[in-house]
């Protein structure tokens, strides 16, 4: 019981005084994942709504393996992301591993499945007649892919946030290509981990909080656009 | 206006899973004209209404607005045309938003959207609704502001899918009257799927019948509606076809070449001097019912009464009835 306490104090402690990096390495999760995020969103949400509106060959298998991806275990796209830019890797000479770019690259590999698969599923999900409704009013392939959006958005949303959720978490990809560098790869899983191992229960505990915390507040931001949006 | 037909068929055909569901020689329809496409669950009405709206891939020929459909156009043409689902899809926006979005995808200019967005949700009595979403609406409300939306673009062309199936039969009854008034305010032409006779007989100048995705008859709406010439036709129609043991019985005289007729089931009727028959079947509806009488023929003849008259404790299955019709209104079909 002592240690539980113990652990609270020092956590309380470090979350006032900021000691042991424990603010920058907030900062610097904040920007991994937030980048990372940004990343797979940007990938991710075309392609979903590619595969739920368009019609092409493969389509189904893209799906599939989307879903598929939606249970990639983290260590290994850590282990694909870590052999790609090892040094004696395909991509080694951008000298990339164990640096900030080797996480966003590994979690967005993470997210990426996860924001396809809810967005597809989000806008497959709309109504059919919604969709002959938009192309009878004489949308062209452009404003057609914008009105389905617009009103799959909350579902876009969600599949934002679920991309968030595969990675702000994850600790095997990071540890994997990152390498827990301090003052430049650590991140708050990584961290924890680490005092975890050293035995320093308080620390980790206050780095746990804090990305307790962290989840918390994306998670309202986000609830309060996807609200927003809904009001639209 | 334009100078030909608003809309023209040639060998149109859509096949599913190896078959053609849609298979049309030749169907126009007139500039300002209604043609109401009438025909059982699964006949191809609604695969006929979007082949034609351009919103669903086909072989053949049509031609939208004196312009021949090919891939490039497609768009472009949607653009002149409008169309109404039976399922409103209003889009998660404001009333005025929906019609402006239509009005904006026809390339109406910014200033005038608002105008005609507003004037037509008062045309169609919700203007009310226009600052209201469009999900948060009521059904009947939802068609209205449909309606809205496709009169608002101006189209030369309207498809409307079974638009007022969803709704109550009193809101039904009102829209199909405004319809009415608007394409003819309007004139628009107009296709419109439907199974309901009387609305086909409503708004329509011509009907086509369509059966197993082909057209079985083509014509004046009373004319179709009222002289089926197949026998899939009249039974469509709720015709009985009566073979000609029964026009025998029943005192019916075909010119000699036809060896069937079919009779409306309101030419039918009990009649103390008529044939015998046998209770088959006594059905309600709304206000009105059928009763089906077995011939010695074997041949069933639905005759229509009232739910008061079907009440009646002599008209229950089995029991004994005697029967005639009103020979002036027989229709000699082929098969």
């Amino acid at each position: 019981m002592d240690l539980i306490f113990d652990a609270l104090r020092e956590a309380v402690r470090l979350l006032r005084t900021g000691d042991g990096d424990v603010y920058s390495i907030t900062a610097r999760t904040a920007l991994i994942t937030g980048a990372s995020t940004l990343v797979a969103s940007l990938i991710g949400l075309p392609i979903g709504l590619g595969i739920a509106l368009g019609r092409f060959p493969g389509q189904r298998v893209l799906l599939a393996i989307a879903n598929a991806g939606t249970g990639l275990p983290p260590v290994v796209a850590g282990l694909f992301v870590a052999i790609l830019l090892w040094r004696s890797g395909p991509l080694g000479s951008l000298g990339l591993i164990y640096t900030p770019w080797a996480m966003i690259i590994a979690q967005a590999l993470i997210a990426t499945p996860l924001v396809v698969s809810f967005a597809a599923a989000g806008v497959m999900s709309l109504p059919p007649s919604l969709h002959l409704q938009v192309r009878a009013m004489g949308a062209g392939t452009g404003q057609y892919v914008w009105l389905m959006a617009r009103e799959a958005r909350l579902a876009l949303l969600v599949a934002v946030m679920a991309g968030f959720g595969g990675v702000v978490s994850e600790v095997g990809a990071a540890t994997m290509v990152g390498g827990n560098l301090s003052g430049s790869t650590r991140v708050l899983t990584t961290a924890a981990v680490l005092e975890v191992n050293r035995g320093n229960f308080g620390t980790a505990l206050a780095l746990g909080l804090i990305l307790l915390v962290l989840v918390v507040l994306v998670s309202a931001v986000l609830t309060s656009v996807q609200a927003r949006v809904r009001r639209r | 206006m334009t100078a030909g037909p608003a809309l023209e068929l040639r060998d149109v055909r859509v096949r599913r899973a190896g078959r053609d569901v849609l298979d049309v020689p030749a169907l126009y329809l007139a500039d300002g004209e209604t043609l109401a496409v009438l025909g059982p669950n699964g006949a191809g009405k609604s695969t006929l209404l979007l082949a034609a709206a351009l919103l669903l891939p086909a072989a053949g020929s049509i031609v939208v607005l004196g312009e021949a459909a090919h891939r490039g156009n497609q768009v472009r043409l949607r653009r002149r045309t409008a169309t109404v689902f039976q399922d409103p899809a209003l889009l998660d926006m404001t009333v005025l938003r929906n019609i402006e979005v239509a009005l904006a995808l026809h390339g109406v200019s910014r200033p005038d959207r608002r105008a005609r967005a507003h004037e037509w949700l008062s045309r169609l009595g919700v203007a009310h609704l226009a600052d209201q979403r469009g999900h948060a609406v009521s059904g009947g409300e939802a068609q209205r502001v449909s309606l809205a939306r496709a009169f608002a673009v101006r189209p030369r062309l309207l498809f409307l899918d079974e638009p007022f199936s969803g709704v109550d039969h009193a809101t039904r009854a009102a829209l199909t009257g405004e319809l009415r008034a608007l394409l003819a305010a309007e004139g628009t032409a107009a296709l419109i799927v439907t199974h309901d006779h009387s609305e086909a007989l409503l708004l329509a100048d011509r009907v086509v019948l369509l059966h197993a995705g082909r057209p079985l008859q083509v014509g004046a709406s009373m004319d179709v509606l009222a002289r089926p010439e197949t026998e899939a036709a009249a039974r469509f129609l709720g015709f009985s076809v009566l073979g000609l043991g029964a026009c025998v019985l029943l005192g019916i005289r075909l010119d000699g070449v036809t060896e069937r007729a079919a009779v409306p089931p309101d030419a039918a009727r009990l009649d103390v001097a008529g044939a015998v028959g046998v209770v088959e079947r006594v059905e309600a509806g709304s206000g009105a019912g059928r009763l089906l009488v077995q011939l010695a023929s074997g041949d069933s003849l639905a005759i229509a009464l009232s739910v008061e008259a079907l009440r009646a404790p002599a008209l229950v299955v089995g029991s004994q009835v005697h029967v005639a019709v009103d020979p002036s209104r027989v229709v000699p079909i082929g098969r």
